[in-house]
């Protein structure tokens, strides 16, 4: 084989899964931080503010707490399952990334070509499901392996809730792929960018579906009574500590990432910009130029703190002055000084916009709603939510029927 | 019809959604304890301390006993003397037990000083000490107060 | 056919959710309550006991204890009482001034509880909403009575001192932001569906068994008895003050809730009438230095926020009760806890708990 192939269907991937396997864990250790801002601020209290500045070291000093505790292991524990449980959830989380696409065309760095996406099986939807199944096993093996009686109902109530939101979560995607016709990620997006929309239009229904659906199964609040209060203690968790029990909450915010990266590429068009074909928004292209100095810079505004009346101030403030920086390098742009504009740049903005959203959507959950009842998280999986997700393919099929020959 | 509608379209869901998003806006009510304290009301019943007489520097307090008597922690201990000269008695010792006190503030009431009380409930309420024996706090540290221990950061 | 047996398990003293040091011990029969026991008196500090070697002024701190998340009441309880046993009437002033501060210690004490209900059931920023407006109440107590919780603010014959000078403009304020705030805890909670599907017909108690229970307060008024001790034996300044007293219909969580919303409405609107009404003199009645009431009994009752408060005080004459018994309200609703949750999934047990409002400080005294 020669060496330029080499490199790039073997080497270069290899690299990216180094990246992705490294670069998750602090990606979510400061999503944890948003989290507790967010929440800190929905419920008008100042969130973590003394390490670093504005608590931005927080993270760190939690990652290092973790990490130099007691590995505490109960007494008649199973020594091997307890400590393959954890494993068991993050390894199928973290796989589940390598499908994940932040951009359709491959761009070329230092000469080879680099894919925005580790590998786009054909089958990336199956593979999908399939790999988030197997994070089951884990909670599972975890509360078995505890040895405590609390432990192990909550495990199981945990596992029965995550196996029954699965299936409306397949029903809803089916109705995707049958618009899409493929089952492969890029290919989705592809065919939402030839029909000119998101296909969150069309299927509005099973982008509901869906998404409370995916609430569900990485156990958020409104249906996360298997954690909170299981049978009066902490679920399948209980007696996990130190780097375990990070293993597990990475598991369980990897798959909220994936999880709104898949309904980010699945329902709102992954890379594309709103109105994929309109030529007229062209220019959207190039907006990320703009928008993501201001996006930044009203982010730091809104994690410094807000005194009484300053409210908005410190968000327009930061937005101002990120509007103000896009502008020139707009401008920059305009005038051929310098370029800023790229398709893969710009593809990788919206998709990280979009799962943000997402993310913040799950926050925002969290402050709002109480708790489900376990008999009634059950009720609304199997009685409400499969009969809709399956009445949702039916019509798909029928509309696509009537309209002549369906996808391939 | 209506209220079908509102149960498809989660109505409700949508409106606690929007008013936490407001509140997400809005300025927080943190006080930022050590940096930032509270603004005490003036009436605050902090731990009571003893008043100095304007004129000669010692204590105000007549020893008439009252407050000892109407502490519902028996927290109070005094030991008077009748003055040498003139009428009255006088201060040996005064000491309340910090620990007992429940900070009622009744021990001020029945104070007969005019026109401020000898004893008071001052605004002090950092007491913490790494032993227990400040607790029981003397007459010269109820007459001149502590200083909290500095915060290290 | 295969053998059943019923679990007993344990929610222990520690427990984040039965709100102070409640033990209760559940019989299970799968995931349905067949039996409970609560296991009470971890706070049991003997305070009857106390009283009997204390002065009646020296008394009142300890019933700012017994309740400690309604202190204004208690107090006015037990001055109340006193008072009836010496035949003392406070002035105009102090009897209006007492049923603002108790007032406004309801709605606190109702704050209180809906925030720590939400909590319970998984909606964590009402809880800090009902404590940013609860703190504004404690401050008005601050500024009032010089303490936040523990108040010692009444005495015998009145006050010891008057309101500060911008105190009632401060609670005018108050009330004029409240009902904006009830509204956004009402947006969050009241026709949530989550919310209803938790509390709605989970928990019920019949009118017959509240009575039979001992059961008063807002459970009571929640299965359908209006029974209100402001209202059936009227004390202090309150037959002067228009006010509805809500009732519910079945007796389940979610009319507990509703009747509680309904109470901070209507202490809104007595805190008003008491504003605009409220009489100018002196708040201190002529009691004598050292109160010695005469020989007697007397049993004076009023509604706090967990239901009704007794003070029964026998009296030999002396400067110290012979006898103080305090009727403790979150005894009696505590009673009723199991037949409320005979037949309930375990996770209702502590929507239940919650909606009935017991402080243990009250049922152990």
């Amino acid at each position: 084989m020669e060496p330029r192939a080499l490199v790039e269907q073997a080497v270069i991937p290899c690299l990216q899964v180094i990246l992705v396997v490294l670069l998750i864990p602090l990606v979510i250790a400061y999503l944890q931080l948003v989290e507790r801002k967010v929440l800190g601020f929905m419920q008008a209290r100042l969130a973590p503010r003394r390490v670093g500045w504005h608590g931005l070291l927080q993270p760190i000093a939690d990652a290092v707490k973790l990490l130099i505790k007691e590995d505490t292991i109960p007494a008649r524990a199973d020594r091997f399952l307890f400590t393959l449980a954890p494993i068991v959830s993050v390894v199928p989380a973290l796989l589940a990334l390598a499908v994940i696409p932040i951009g359709g065309v491959p761009f070329t760095l230092f000469g080879y070509e680099v894919r925005p996406y580790i590998a786009d099986l054909d089958i990336g939807v199956l593979f999908l499901l399939a790999v988030g199944s197997l994070g089951i096993y884990g909670i599972l093996l975890g509360g078995w392996a505890s040895n405590s009686k609390y432990s192990l109902l909550g495990a199981l109530r945990s596992g029965a809730q995550m196996i029954s939101y699965e299936i409306p979560l397949g029903f809803a995607l089916i109705g995707v792929m049958m618009l899409a016709g493929t089952a492969s990620l890029v290919g989705i997006v592809e065919a939402q960018k030839a029909a000119g929309w998101w296909y969150v239009a069309p299927q509005i229904l099973g982008f509901f579906c869906y998404f409370v659906s995916a609430v569900a199964e990485t156990n958020r609040i409104p249906f996360d009574l298997p954690e909170a209060e299981a049978e009066l203690v902490a679920g399948f968790h209980t007696e996990y500590s130190g780097m375990k029990f990070a293993f597990f909450f990475l598991a369980e915010y990897t798959n909220m990432i994936v999880v709104s990266a898949l309904v980010t590429v699945a329902f709102f068009g992954g890379w594309l910009r709103p109105f994929p074909n309109v030529r007229a928004l062209d220019w959207l292209e190039n907006g990320w130029v703009l928008l993501v100095p201001l996006a930044l810079g009203a982010f730091f505004g809104w994690m410094v703190d807000q005194r009484v009346g300053g409210g908005m101030r410190f968000l327009f403030v930061g937005g101002l002055l990120g509007g103000l920086i896009g502008f020139g390098i707009g401008a920059a742009d305009l005038f051929g000084v310098a370029t800023a504009s790229a398709p893969q740049l710009a593809g990788a903005f919206w998709f990280g916009l979009k799962v943000s959203f997402f993310l913040f959507a799950y926050i925002w959950f969290r402050g709002t709603y109480p708790r489900y009842r376990y008999d009634q998280l059950m009720d609304l999986g199997w009685k409400w939510l499969l009969p809709m997700s399956i009445a949702n393919v039916l019509l798909t099929g029928l509309v696509l029927l009537l309209r002549g020959g369906g996808a391939s | 019809m209506t209220g079908w509608l509102r149960t498809i379209l989660l109505a409700e869901l949508w409106v606690g959604l929007w008013t936490t998003l407001k509140n997400q806006f809005r300025p927080h009510v943190t006080v930022e304890y050590p940096r930032e304290t509270v603004d005490l009301a003036p009436r605050f019943r902090g731990t009571p301390r003893l008043r100095y007489h304007p004129e000669n520097g010692e204590e105000l307090c007549i020893a008439c006993h009252l407050c000892e008597v109407v502490c519902p922690c028996d927290c109070i201990h005094i030991v008077s003397e009748k003055k040498p000269e003139g009428k009255g008695k006088r201060l040996v010792s005064f000491e309340i037990n910090l620990e007992r006190c429940c900070f009622c503030g009744l021990c001020v009431d029945p104070c007969p000083t005019k026109p401020l009380t000898a004893i008071y409930m001052s605004h002090d309420y950092e007491l913490a000490d790494y032993s227990r024996t400040p607790f029981v706090a003397p007459l010269k540290t109820l007459l001149d107060g502590t200083t909290p221990h500095e915060y290290s950061k | 056919m295969l053998r059943t047996e019923e679990m007993e398990i344990n929610m222990g003293p520690q427990h984040p959710s039965t709100h102070g040091v409640l033990r209760l011990i559940l019989h299970l029969d799968g995931e349905t309550i067949a039996g409970m026991r609560p296991v009470i008196g971890y706070l049991h500090r003997g305070v009857e006991k106390l009283a009997e070697h204390r002065t009646y002024a020296m008394i009142e701190p300890l019933t700012d204890r017994l309740d400690y998340v309604a202190a204004v009441s208690e107090n006015l309880g037990w001055c109340g009482a006193v008072e009836r046993l010496m035949g003392v009437t406070p002035p105009p002033r102090a009897e209006y001034l007492r049923v603002v501060l108790a007032e406004l210690q309801r709605i606190a004490s109702h704050l209180l509880w809906l925030g720590t209900h939400a909590l319970d059931l998984g909606a964590m920023s009402v809880f800090f909403y009902t404590f940013r407006e609860r703190e504004m109440i404690l401050d008005l107590f601050e500024a009032f009575c010089g303490a936040r919780l523990t108040t010692n603010s009444m005495r015998i014959g009145g006050f010891l001192e008057d309101a500060p000078r911008d105190w009632l403009e401060r609670v005018r304020h108050f009330l004029k932001i409240f009902p904006g705030r009830m509204k956004e805890y009402e947006d969050l909670l009241t026709k949530n569906r989550i919310f209803v599907g938790r509390t709605k017909d989970v928990g019920l108690l019949s009118a017959a068994d509240a009575i039979a229970l001992g059961v008063s307060g807002p459970p009571l008024r929640a299965s359908g008895v209006s029974y209100d001790v402001r209202k059936a034996t009227p004390y202090s300044a309150y037959p002067e003050f228009e006010f509805d007293i809500p009732v519910g219909k079945n007796g389940d969580t979610y009319d507990r809730y509703l009747v509680r919303m309904e109470e901070l409405r209507q202490s809104c609107r007595i805190i008003g009438q008491a504003l605009d009404r409220m009489p100018d003199g002196e708040v201190k009645a002529k009691v004598p230095k050292y109160i010695k009431p005469p020989p007697g009994e007397v049993y004076h009752a009023v509604e706090s926020p967990r239901g009704e408060q007794g003070f029964y005080v026998i009296s030999e004459g002396g400067e110290m009760p012979y006898r103080v018994r305090f009727r403790a309200p979150s005894f009696g609703n505590l009673q009723a806890l199991e037949t409320m949750c005979r037949g309930q999934l375990v996770a209702d047990v502590v929507a239940v708990i919650g909606s009935i409002d017991i402080v243990l400080g009250d049922c152990d005294r």
